[in-house]
């Protein structure tokens, strides 16, 4: 009888080893793999194809006695929320070990590469372009275009560096990549090594994936022989949010202060150590090997309009079914949040979600025909970002939210560009000042010494006005998309929910 | 060392330095050195010095003495 | 009048051929292609609000304010940051652009001090004119959020304080540590609001930091958080006057900007060729001397040295000096007399005490200091390639692929083109360093030579020899080169020599210490690595074979084809700011102006029929020589303008010997320096400051010199040495030393077209300028050598006299620090001394520990010359059986240790082998306390209280 257990770390958190260990005490020894995404019901175990969860160690004896109807899902395959998915990029998981180098060549692994081989760089290139593949780092740029661009630069030493930083809010797509299908992203890296003629991939994980970092390292040194001469080199952050910004990432790997560089120039042509550089989200590496092995036709008859393919959907905060969906491109988040998510886990009404990380817009329930799709969100004044959806229930306070937007910038602005690094700091105050319903003119503009100052007492509706100036300042001056997109999270709060930002004392 | 004494150990080095051009060369080029570049009395100096049976000049300095020698007389 | 900065494009400017036309505001700009929108906009006058955007420091993108429209373009892109493309519409003054620019300026002025107008930086403010340029009226958010107010002002260094409170954190100041100085020294810590610089980890301070107080962050800074104590202390200055600087043979330009007399500061000049707007803490900051109480105003006599001084008139001094010179020539010859010219002084004053001495004293009894130190550069390149000059201008580093550094130690003693070379290394240039020590460019932030050869002191000529050797054997010689431009019977003479088994670098380790595998790869990155330029100093000439060594230089030089075009050529690093124009100006007893020998009649004849005179045309005598004729009693009387011999002389005892039998020393110096403890009469001199003139510096680049202030001695030295000359009855007349010029230029054929006017015009020119080449020289022996065919000569290594035994067993070689110029005279009498307070041993810490010697302890260094105490600093800097130390202090007087020892062509001291030991002391020597008791009789001055 095949026993499966997980171990992405989502599941460790929820006990899946203690559950392991109760099984092998109870004489059988299950089988560790990746994850299937269905994170309310993990730790998941698998009994011949049969799903129980959530599973704690002392209902080990139950499951092994067939008396755990109350835990069992059925075939897992067959789950509802498995068999509405669209799994290009996590087709494995749930299905295979993660370092088992038998079972990713038995699924179909190593089949991108070595076409890509086949095909040379150019026609590699162009397949990546046809599959109209775009960064899934969350600025959704071609990643075909990027390649072509590296591969057109002249320069001895060419890099591929794979950002896995994630740090958005409500995400984990990248870590289990990393955790449950290591040699997918390696050879993705391999393919966009042949592809624009660079020797050596990093992968920069964030400190925070300790699981993702030892299943790199290990996979990498699996996959050596299988990939040289390309070199996959496994490089961990320092824990700055900012550093899954793009250029901040290169500094960063390069042993420098995490800040961000302007560009241009371009990473494509000097990126690290000054050298032509593809970085690219772990999720668009992850991509490449089926766009090769399946044809670029395959993967682009996904999606809608300019968003082809599949994203895979991160559902997270108050939800009952968290966990990841991956569909193509056009689901609407209402679809995602309720029929998927089954609305929020604490059984209350739906008030907010937030897309795309921290720096997401929130999107009031009114919004949720908005088909998953670039151009739509950045058509609302969202953006997709990463794919992560956070959902919050109406018993969240809207303004706290808009500062913690502002906080969350302040506390993470690597301090390079003044809109952030002051801006953030300000908005927090003008926010708190706002709540307070304006205020007084201050001590030092009352001195009579300080003669140009305005003296006249600022509303809360000042306030406001200066807060939506504040985001303008900050989202046409800053340097990155820190600063440039905190605030859509600010105005899409003050602009859905204004009454949140009415103050207590005059209500 | 006398100042005569410091006039032959230079007389000796730059010979020392031009030796490897062989001895005649080298004489001749220790020669047109100090002729070049050494004030009058220290040429005196040192012609006087051989003159008073004075001693210790390598072989190629001593050649080169004797063509200062000429130049001063001509 | 109000400050006015120099103009600033924003970003660097950029060297394309394509030039790429846009238009900006409704004009029409072309630009070379590659240049940034800011810059172009510059480049018709229209100033794009910035602040962290300066045209020395390569774009950043951090403060925002440079954001304007393009059409077509998404958002509002930094114009800082971004290139112009062809056609492109750019607006760089829209409503939108201008609400976007306050909003950011309303974040800075939220966290900035208001108390403008008592600022120290009031007026010369960036910060202040871009707040007012974009209109800040309001500032909304109040004065009484989070912000850096508070913060303490570091007040360490002597020169700068450092407020963070002003900052704006725009990290102009550590990108200028980082790419114009190379010292890496600065920082931004922590992140986010938090962002602060610092100066380091240990101590946070700026003196105890990294940084080398080059004044780079300083002048980078926008606002008043890193500024002059000078600015602070006395205000703005209200008016600059382009000078250069008279510290190192570098030549730095600067402004030296002044309120009425009054030096405020000096600030490097943008438009100067030989430092590109970079200076080093001597120029930038060590100028305090030249007001300092230990000048001497007024001139001096007394009959013997045993009076004290007395002061009088200036005309009772001439009269004296006169009176003196002429009762001596009568009583012992003319050839009783003779001078010093210094490489301190200008061309002109230069020019003007050789002219004395050949055409009033009537003899070629005339020196300079260069004869302690490149007189070998003059002699080996002149004999090699017909030139006693370096072949290459400065800029030419930018070109090399790889550098070979031998006997030099640029980031203390040439430090603006240390941080230049550092920079080219940074961008990939290979290192070659050839040194007993290892110097700081052996291993520095972000810089490693790719070879090392510690070679033991003494031994230049063997390893450049084994070097020919490896490219000879190896076959890596340049034949095409050398049949075209060099005598093929000479090169096959010395290849032979050099491939002689004997100079392999296998059979030569025995003699120089150094590894044969490292020197094989060495010679071969030489040899076939690119462009090679060889770049040298004192430890190349001050030998027993200095002449030597450079000619083995200008062979390996011109076996390799590495001459003639830029990025090679040989490259000697001059110790002071103008010894190639003392060199130049036929300061050697042996040359008139220009490096033609006395004894050519044609050249003589010019001179004579100019100045109306008959030339004595026998070479007269060398510094060394003249002491040895004064204590031989033939040498009596001796002019000395801005030197002090018995501090820098190697053998200090023989030099006060020779000094002491004299009867009438002249020295025309700013300070009572110590040969005037030997002197009967004291001219006062006047600083760089004081006077107008001109340097010539390493890259043979002749600049003005100007004087900013009247000499406060009330003559410059031009005008002092005329003094003498009328006194000795010679009918000089000069009004300005312009005149001077123009009679240099008269008489030597590489200055014809040099005139202060075309340096004013110009700013610069590089000799030869002459009808064959009117803009100057930038680089020499282009197509040709100037003495026809490159001449190799066969250098035979041949070991100094100067040997290590059982009582002298260590090594010690002398050089310089950062900090201090020389004997210090300067820059002892500056803050600098907050850096380098005394001189100080260095000793291996295998040596000290034979020797039970610790860090900071007392020792005696004993050579069979004298010997003198000083601490022990134990570093593995230096090799085990090499001891080292700097002669900046008289205390120390290192020089009792020097030898009379020197390079055989050219008598140039062997300061850098004295064979020596070390040894625990208690306190100071005889010799000290002796010379201490002698000093402070000597500098009695009559109705003047000691201090």
């Amino acid at each position: 009888m095949q026993i499966r257990i997980s171990d992405d770390a989502a599941a460790l958190a929820c006990g899946a080893d203690a559950v392991a260990d109760a099984f092998v005490k109870a004489g059988q020894v299950p089988e560790r793999v990746s994850s299937w995404g269905m994170h309310w019901l993990e730790p998941l175990v698998e009994v011949g194809g049969i799903g129980y969860g959530p599973v704690t160690p002392d209902r080990v004896p139950d499951i092994l006695a067939g008396s755990a109807d109350d835990l069992r899902i059925g075939a897992v395959a067959e789950h509802a929320f498995i068999k509405g998915q669209q799994r290009l990029t996590f087709a494995r998981f749930g299905k295979t070990r993660p370092l088992s180098l038998e079972d990713y060549a038995a699924t179909g692994g190593w089949k991108g590469l070595e076409r890509a081989r086949t095909l040379g760089p150019d026609d590699t290139i162009a397949e990546v372009l046809a599959s109209g593949l775009r960064g899934r780092g969350g600025a959704g740029f071609p990643a075909g275009i990027k390649w072509r661009t590296v591969a057109y630069a002249k320069a001895p030493r060419k890099f591929i560096v794979c950002n896995a930083d994630e740090g958005d809010s409500g995400t984990f797509a990248d870590r289990m990549v990393m955790e449950g299908d290591p040699f997918m992203l390696i050879e993705g890296m391999a393919i966009a090594g042949l592809a624009v003629g660079a020797g050596k991939a990093y992968v920069y994980i964030r400190s925070e994936y300790p699981h993702a970092i030892a299943k790199m390292e290990a996979a990498a040194a699996l996959a050596a022989p299988i990939i040289a001469p390309f070199e996959v080199e496994v490089r961990t952050g320092a824990g700055a949010y900012v550093c899954g910004e793009e250029t901040s990432l290169l500094n960063s790997l390069e042993g420098k202060r995490g800040e961000v560089r302007a560009k241009p120039p371009l990473p494509a042509h000097e990126g690290l150590f000054g050298c032509p550089t593809v970085i690219n989200n772990v999720l668009t590496l992850a991509a490449v090997p089926f766009v090769l092995a399946e044809g670029a036709k395959a993967y682009a008859d996904y999606g809608m309009g300019r968003s082809r393919g599949t994203m895979p959907v991160q559902l997270a905060g108050n939800i009952k079914h968290g966990g990841l969906y991956e569909t193509a491109f056009g689901i609407t988040l209402g679809a995602l949040v309720n029929d998927i998510g089954g609305g929020t886990a604490s059984g209350r009404p739906v008030r907010a979600v937030q897309v795309g990380g921290p720096l997401g817009a929130y999107i009031p329930v009114s919004q949720f025909d908005l088909p998953f799709d670039y151009e739509a969100f950045a058509a609302a004044d969202g953006l997709i970002g990463h794919g992560g959806i956070v959902v919050f229930d109406d018993s969240v306070d809207m303004a706290r939210q808009a500062r913690f937007a502002m906080q969350f910038c302040a506390v993470e602005s690597c301090g390079k560009c003044t809109p952030c690094r002051i801006g953030a700091v300000r908005g927090v105050e003008t926010i708190d000042r706002l709540m307070a319903g304006g205020r007084a003119r201050g001590a030092i503009e009352n001195l009579p010494q300080i003669h140009n100052a305005n003296r006249k007492a600022r509303s809360a509706a000042d306030e406001v006005a200066l807060l939506r100036d504040l985001c303008e300042t900050m989202k046409f001056g800053s340097l990155c998309a820190l600063g440039g997109f905190t605030p859509y999270p600010v105005l899409s709060a003050l602009n859905h929910f204004p009454e949140d930002f009415v103050v207590e004392s005059a209500s | 060392m006398s100042p005569a004494e410091k006039l032959v150990y230079m007389a000796n080095q730059i010979a020392r330095n031009l030796e490897t051009a062989g001895r005649d060369h080298a004489a001749r080029q220790t020669a047109e050195h100090i002729i070049a570049f050494w004030d009058p009395r220290m040429k005196q100096m040192i012609l006087n010095h051989l003159d008073a049976g004075g001693t210790g000049l390598s072989e190629i300095a001593h050649a080169a003495i004797a063509e200062v020698r000429a130049n001063v007389d001509a | 009048m109000t400050y006015v900065r120099q103009n600033d494009f924003g970003t660097p400017a950029v060297s394309a051929e394509e030039t790429v036309t846009l238009t900006i505001d409704g004009r029409d700009v072309t630009v070379p292609q590659g240049t940034t929108v800011m810059r172009a906009a510059a480049e018709i006058g229209t100033a794009i609000p910035k602040l962290c955007a300066t045209d020395n420091l390569k774009q950043f993108g951090s403060c925002r304010l440079c954001l304007v429209e393009i059409d077509g373009a998404r958002g509002t892109p930094a114009s800082c940051t971004t290139p112009v493309a062809s056609g492109m519409v750019v607006h760089t003054e829209t409503p939108r652009l201008q609400k976007l620019r306050r909003g950011v300026m309303e974040l800075y002025i939220s966290d900035h001090p208001l108390d403008c107008l008592t600022c120290s930086a009031n007026n010369d403010c960036e910060l202040q004119d871009q707040a007012a340029a974009v209109g800040l009226r309001d500032v909304r958010y109040g004065y009484e959020g989070e912000n850096h107010l508070g913060l303490e002002t570091d007040t360490s260094n002597p020169y700068f304080d450092f407020d963070p409170s002003k900052c704006i954190a725009c990290s102009r100041c550590v990108r200028a540590c980082d790419e114009v100085q190379g010292t890496f020294a600065l920082t931004m810590d922590g992140r986010g609001f938090a962002s602060k610089i610092s100066a380091g980890l240990a101590s946070d301070d700026f003196l105890g930091s990294e940084c080398v107080s080059c004044g780079a962050c300083v002048q980078a800074c926008p606002t008043a958080t890193l500024q002059e104590k000078a600015v602070k202390e006395i205000g703005l200055p209200d008016r600059s006057v382009v000078t250069t600087c008279a510290y190192c043979g570098v030549g730095c330009t600067f402004r030296a900007e002044m309120r009425g007399e009054q030096l405020v500061r000096m600030v490097p000049w943008k438009d100067g060729k030989a430092n590109r707007g970079h200076s080093c803490v001597k120029g930038r900051f060590a100028w305090g001397y030249a007001q300092h109480a230990d000048r001497i105003l007024k001139p001096m006599i007394r009959a013997s040295i045993a009076d004290p001084w007395r002061e009088v008139e200036w005309d009772e001094a001439f009269a004296y000096a006169a009176s003196e010179l002429k009762r001596i020539a009568a009583k012992y010859g003319r050839g009783a007399l003779g001078g010093i010219t210094s490489s301190r002084c200008t061309n002109e004053e230069t020019f003007l005490v050789q002219k004395l001495v050949r055409a009033g004293f009537g003899n070629n009894n005339v020196d300079t200091c260069a004869r302690v130190c490149h007189s070998p550069t003059g002699y080996g390149l002149k004999t090699t390639f017909g030139t006693s000059a370096g072949t290459q201008d400065f800029d030419s580093v930018e070109q090399s692929d790889v550098m070979l550094v031998i006997g030099a130690n640029p980031t203390d003693g040439h430090p603006v083109f240390a941080s230049r070379m550092k920079r080219r290394l940074r961008q990939g240039a290979k290192l070659i360093v050839i040194d007993p020590r290892r110097t700081d460019l052996v291993r520095s932030p972000h810089i490693e030579a790719q070879h090392h050869l510690p070679l033991k002191p003494g031994t230049n000529v063997a390893v450049l020899t084994a070097m020919a050797h490896v490219i000879v054997t190896e076959g890596l010689a340049n034949e095409a080169f050398i049949r075209e431009r060099c005598d093929w019977d000479e090169y096959q003479d010395w290849a032979t020599f050099v491939s002689e088994a004997k100079h392999s670098p296998e059979t030569l380790a025995a003699v120089t210490g150094v590894d044969p595998t490292e020197l094989r790869a060495a010679a071969r990155l030489y040899a076939t690595g690119g462009n090679a330029a060889i770049y040298y100093g004192l430890g190349v000439t001050e030998h027993s074979q200095g002449s030597s060594t450079v000619m083995a230089i200008a062979n390996l030089a011109m076996v390799t084809g590495n001459i003639g075009r830029p990025g090679v050529g040989v490259n000697p690093l001059r110790g002071q700011n103008n010894v190639q124009g003392a060199c130049d100006m036929g300061s050697f007893p042996h040359e008139l102006s220009g490096y033609r020998h006395i004894s050519d009649g044609a050249a003589r004849k010019l001179f004579e029929d100019d100045w109306g005179v008959t030339l004595d045309p026998e070479p007269g005598l060398r510094i060394p020589n003249m002491l040895d004729a004064a204590v031989d009693g033939t040498f009596k009387a001796l002019y000395i303008q801005g030197e002090d011999i018995l501090q820098s002389d190697p053998d200090t005892k023989h030099v006060a010997a020779g000094l002491a039998a004299m009867e009438c020393v002249i020295v025309h110096d700013l300070f009572l320096n110590e040969t005037a403890n030997y002197a009967h009469i004291f001219l006062p001199g006047s600083t760089f400051l004081e006077k107008d003139g001109t340097f010539t510096n390493a890259e043979r680049r002749i600049q003005p010199v100007r004087k900013v202030m009247s000499p406060l001695n009330g003559l410059a030295d031009w005008e002092v040495t005329q003094r003498v000359a009328q006194a000795m009855d010679l009918d000089w007349h000069y009004t300005h030393p312009s005149e001077i010029m123009d009679e240099i230029a008269r008489l030597t054929p590489s200055f014809t077209g040099v005139s202060f006017e075309r340096l004013d015009a110009e700013g610069s020119l590089q000799w030869p300028v002459n009808e064959a080449a009117p803009d100057g020289t930038p680089v020499m022996h282009i197509g040709g050598f100037v003495r026809g065919r490159g001449k190799f000569v066969v250098t035979d290594y041949v070991p100094t006299d100067e040997r290590t035994g059982p009582r002298f067993p260590l090594l010690l070689t002398t050089g310089r620090i950062l900090s201090h110029y020389n004997v210090g005279a300067q820059t002892r009498r500056t803050a600098n001394v907050a850096w380098h307070p005394e001189d100080l041993l260095e000793i291996h810490p295998t040596d000290a520990e034979n020797r039970g010697l610790k860090d900071g302890d007392w020792v005696k260094l004993a050579s069979r010359s004298g010997e003198t105490t000083l601490r022990a600093l134990v570093t593995d800097r230096v090799a085990p059986g090499v001891v080292y130390t700097t002669f900046h202090h008289p205390m120390t007087q290192a020089n009792v240790v020097t030898t009379d020892y020197s390079d055989w062509a050219t008598n140039c001291p062997e300061y850098k082998v004295t064979a020596v030991q070390v040894a625990a002391s208690n306190g100071p020597t005889d010799w000290q306390e002796d010379y201490s008791r002698l000093s402070e009789r000597a500098r009695r001055i009559e109705g003047v209280a000691a201090e």
